[in-house]
């Protein structure tokens, strides 16, 4: 057994957990997330480069709601995402013990959530060099080029909403696209309301996502739609100062006001 | 079936013959973010040739992501309807894989056979296939496990397979022969040959009679929770599934103008299952799971006497858990 699966499983055998989200390989060597329920099952469990998933979206699902006491496999994103849930008082009622690998490939293992602050704040993620570029590129468009930019991708969308569904911060029970009296958003996929869609989400999750770029990593048409948001996350963090999944207490950016904040409108 | 000699170098030639037809022509072509889809294209130089399997399949084509059904408008004279089948162009399908050519076979049962759809026979009555067998494969395809192959012929209306200088040409139907004809004078004949050397070797993962029996009794099993928890309840596996027909009628406009729509949906969705009053049989994503996969290789035998499943690969390439068809398949029915 690895020093994760030993661990793991001490945490089955001694009660502090009774479910364990992690990843085990699969037949195609992609890893798949895996909701362990035993110590005996923790033998395929496995944390690699390759697992890139956010798991932390799988707390908001009701079956692991209900269970108890949860332990969630998490990499860097999956943290920042944990960090940032907390600061919009999310996961509260979950009982979790989070558990990640450090750079030296040691085990850790969470007592709380400052403890997961504090190792996010010095493990804080940079924005790929591949991000860079293509935000580059986008910057240095005119306005014109741009939307042609995105209206050509979204063109492309076919609303499988896969974007939504993989994202941790985008945790609404009911959706404003699932809302038919009145339909906010087209059902149909063209492009003007594909834009609609792409954009209120944008919008929502402004100074909210986490940058773990995983909307646009899956998306099956190929969009890079996670640069909408890495995008508003540079400009809240410009304008505002605030860095999105870095502290447990802050709230977010657009859902806060400081006395000495430079817009007059709400006094 | 008539079988035909094309030499490799004369591929291109044929093909700008097919555009030159007047025919819309759908083609594989490599996009900027590394995924190759179907889109029309004007000459070969635009065709990708080097790719496993498309992002997602030819089913647009007969079953668009989006179908106007008819349009209204409010006149001073009363209402003008419009119905869309008129428009509806002649097209040829260019290089789909040999799975997603029999995937056809399940589609026109669906669509056509207790209540025949308008829409779908006119699509697929202007719509040629021609189908390139696999010389490779990934880790996800299984067409050899669902009882297909890399060259099978079923529903392709043609069936190209390289052979180094020469392209061995399997000519199926009337609208296949219809194609072969607008370059008649590249093609000559050609003995029966056998293909197997020259397609991609697909381990079989599974017996197709085993799967179809004990997946009698596998609604009950617990390995349902253990496949499907993983599941985000997105649709990229039914909308990149070949067979997946499910569809949500939806009408956009005002009282003076506007369309009835037919729109792809997806039983992964919660939405799929939930009645008008609040209630959802379907209350979780084990139970659409369940649903999806149970459909591929259960119920469409049962309804249909065809197992919609034709091993393409495309749902495990595209989920974002990895979720794997053929793993969860045997899991269950083990």
């Amino acid at each position: 057994m690895t020093p994760l699966q030993t661990k793991v499983a001490e945490l089955f055998e001694n009660g502090t957990i009774t479910l364990m989200i992690g990843f085990k390989s699969a037949l195609t060597k992609l890893p798949v997330p895996f909701f362990f329920n035993t110590a005996s099952q923790v033998e395929q469990l496995i944390f690699t480069p390759e697992c890139k998933g956010n798991l932390s979206v799988y707390l908001h699902k009701p079956e692991v709601k209900q269970a108890k006491k949860v332990g969630l496999l998490a990499n860097i994103s999956t943290l920042r995402a944990l960090v940032q849930l907390t600061s919009e008082n999310q996961l509260g009622d979950i009982e979790k013990t989070v558990l990640t690998m450090n750079a030296q490939n040691e085990v850790v293992v969470f007592e709380n959530m400052d403890e997961v602050e504090v190792y996010v704040q010095a493990n804080f993620p940079e924005y790929s060099e591949e991000d860079k570029k293509l935000l580059e590129q986008l910057n240095a468009m005119t306005r014109t080029e741009r939307w042609q930019y995105w209206t050509d991708q979204f063109s492309a969308c076919v609303k499988c909403y896969a974007c939504r569904a993989v994202c941790p911060m985008c945790y609404c029970s009911s959706c404003t696209v699932e809302c038919n009296q009145p339909q906010w958003i087209k059902v149909s996929s063209e492009t003007s309301g594909n834009l609609e869609w792409h954009t209120t989400r944008a919008m929502h999750l402004a100074g909210r996502c986490i940058n773990c770029g995983e909307c646009g990593r899956i998306c099956p048409v190929g969009i890079p739609v996670h640069l909408l948001t890495a995008q508003m996350n540079l400009d809240i963090e410009k304008e505002f100062g605030a860095k999105t999944g870095f502290s447990c207490h802050s709230g977010y950016a657009l859902n806060t006001f400081k006395a000495g904040d430079k817009e007059q409108f709400i006094k | 079936m008539e079988i035909k000699n094309i030499k490799s170098s004369d591929i291109p030639a044929f093909f700008n013959q097919l555009i030159g037809s007047g025919k819309v022509v759908l083609a594989p072509v490599l996009k900027k973010s590394g995924k190759v889809f179907f889109e029309p294209v004007q000459a070969y130089s635009q065709v990708a040739t080097d790719y496993i399997q498309t992002g997602f399949s030819a089913k647009s084509v007969v079953f668009p992501k989006v179908e106007v059904l008819f349009s209204y408008t409010k006149t001073e004279e009363g209402i003008e309807l419009k119905d869309s089948i008129a428009d509806i162009p002649e097209t040829v399908v260019w290089g789909l894989r040999p799975c997603d050519g029999s995937a056809f076979n399940y589609m026109t049962e669906f669509f056509l056979k207790e209540n025949p759809d308008a829409y779908y026979a006119a699509r697929k009555e202007k719509t040629t296939l021609i189908t390139v067998s696999c010389a490779k494969a990934d880790n996800a395809c299984f067409c050899t496990s669902v009882d297909l192959n890399p060259g099978s012929t079923s529903g392709s209306d043609v069936l190209l397979t390289l052979m180094g200088e020469d392209t061995y040409v399997e000519v199926m139907t009337p609208k296949g022969k219809a194609a072969i004809d607008t370059s008649a004078a590249l093609f000559t004949a050609s003995e029966e040959k056998n293909k197997d050397e020259y397609l991609a070797k697909i381990d079989v993962k599974f017996s197709m009679e085993e799967i179809k029996e004990h997946i009698k009794t596998a609604y009950d099993s617990v390995e349902w929770k253990n496949v499907s928890m993983g599941c985000f309840g997105c649709g990229a596996c039914a909308f990149s599934c070949p067979t997946c027909s499910c569809f949500d009628i939806q009408d956009e406009g005002t009282q003076n103008k506007g369309q009835r729509l037919r729109c792809w949906d997806s039983c992964g969705f919660g939405l799929f299952t939930k009645h008008n009053s609040g209630h959802n049989p379907k209350t979780n994503q084990t139970e659409r799971r369940r649903q999806r996969l149970m459909h591929k290789f259960k119920y469409s035998v049962e309804n249909l006497g065809i197992v919609s499943c034709v091993g393409c690969g495309r749902c495990i390439r595209v989920c974002p858990a990895h979720l794997n068809i053929f793993e969860n398949i045997l899991s269950v029915t083990e």
